[in-house]
């Protein structure tokens, strides 16, 4: 790798970690700045509203299939609704995932057999 | 993994990493395909490696290789690979009321991506303040060497790992739906939020079927976001607020 090409990669990594370091910053000191402390109301309302959304978003663009198909969207719908069944029962983090990854590969081995 | 907060604090490390194992089905088959693309394209098997090591953001890495190696101006490479990551910004600050006062966070913030954002997110306000950095440490930590141990193995073996384990590499990333899906849920509490929350779902698949990933996030979000604050106005027949 040339010289010009590794400073286009310390460009891009140190770039990618101010951009997730100085808000942290910024808003660390607004917090410190609030005088009642009560640091969750300090934080401005678009701010908290974007937090969840943004997750909500992760969420959308990961539903989308490695290899898109009727067969691959079918398993995506059943592993959300195995993923769902069990996290209603349960309300942990493990067991809901391990089940929806078992739901969605069982449909996408079954297809595979299938086929 | 429950959602209670872990009640031992020396092991807030060993919990983080516990529960930030479902990360992994995600980010392994992934980074094997980074490291294999980024040595089709001329660079090192080390050189993949450092570039996981250091940039360290998935989408912008792909993009990074790919427009070097179709020759590309450095700048504009810099630049686009930035650009990608700029919904990054609000991550932190989201997290900021739940972080004590530790030297060590601002460093930590390296290892913020989307999928760490999302599950310190929902973890981070169950903890109790003497396990939150101990918890992000681990988390963060086997989330960053997942990255940078799948990129060493695509770039290594990439060619057979796809050609013998394909059916893995496909139901493997059903993990981090699964994840996401169990995060966001406890967020459906009135229709108001159900409501912001299913249009910013819809509008982010709807972006990602039609090639549009990179904006998804940000735009999916954004438009939950104003889903969010025009229904406020809406009332029922009664007059009441439709929360």
């Amino acid at each position: 790798m040339s010289s010009a090409l590794w400073v286009a990669v310390l460009a891009s990594a140190l770039g990618t970690l101010l951009m997730r370091l100085l808000p942290l910053v910024w808003m660390q000191r607004r917090l410190e700045r609030q005088a009642n402390g009560d640091s969750l109301e300090a934080m401005p309302q678009w701010l908290s509203l974007l937090g969840p959304l943004m997750i909500a978003a992760v969420f959308g663009v990961s539903l989308m299939p490695v290899a898109p198909g009727a067969l691959s969207w079918l398993a995506t719908l059943i592993g959300v609704l195995a993923t769902l069944a069990v996290w209603w029962h349960k309300r942990t983090l493990g067991w809901p995932v391990a089940a929806g990854v078992t739901a969605y590969g069982v449909v996408v081995m079954l297809a595979g057999l299938a086929s | 993994m429950s959602l209670q907060a872990s009640s031992s604090p020396s092991r807030a490390w060993l919990t983080g990493m516990r529960e930030a194992i479902p990360l992994l089905g995600g980010y392994v088959p992934v980074a094997i395909s980074f490291g294999l693309i980024a040595t089709q394209a001329g660079f090192s098997a080390w050189e993949a490696v450092l570039i996981s090591t250091l940039i360290y953001a998935g989408a912008s890495q792909f993009l990074f290789v790919g427009m070097v190696a179709a020759g590309a101006p450095l700048w504009l490479v810099v630049a686009m690979t930035l650009l990608i990551n700029v919904r990054h910004v609000v991550y932190a600050p989201n997290l900021a009321p739940w972080l004590t006062s530790s030297r060590w966070w601002p460093w930590l913030m390296h290892g913020l991506t989307d999928q760490v954002f999302a599950v310190a997110h929902a973890r981070l306000p169950q903890l109790p303040a003497s396990q939150r950095l101990g918890w992000f440490t681990g988390a963060a930590l086997l989330a960053w060497l997942s990255w940078i141990g799948g990129t060493a193995l695509g770039a290594v073996a990439g060619g057979e790992l796809v050609a013998r384990w394909a059916l893995m590499g496909e139901i493997l990333p059903f993990a981090l739906p699964a994840l996401f899906l169990v995060l966001i849920a406890p967020r459906f509490t009135s229709r108001r939020w159900s409501l912001a929350l299913a249009i910013t779902i819809g509008i982010a698949l709807l972006l990602t079927m039609s090639g549009l990933t990179n904006v998804a996030i940000p735009l999916a979000a954004v438009c939950g976001a104003l889903c969010f604050y025009s229904v406020k106005f809406i009332t029922t027949g009664k007059g009441e607020r439709n929360e």
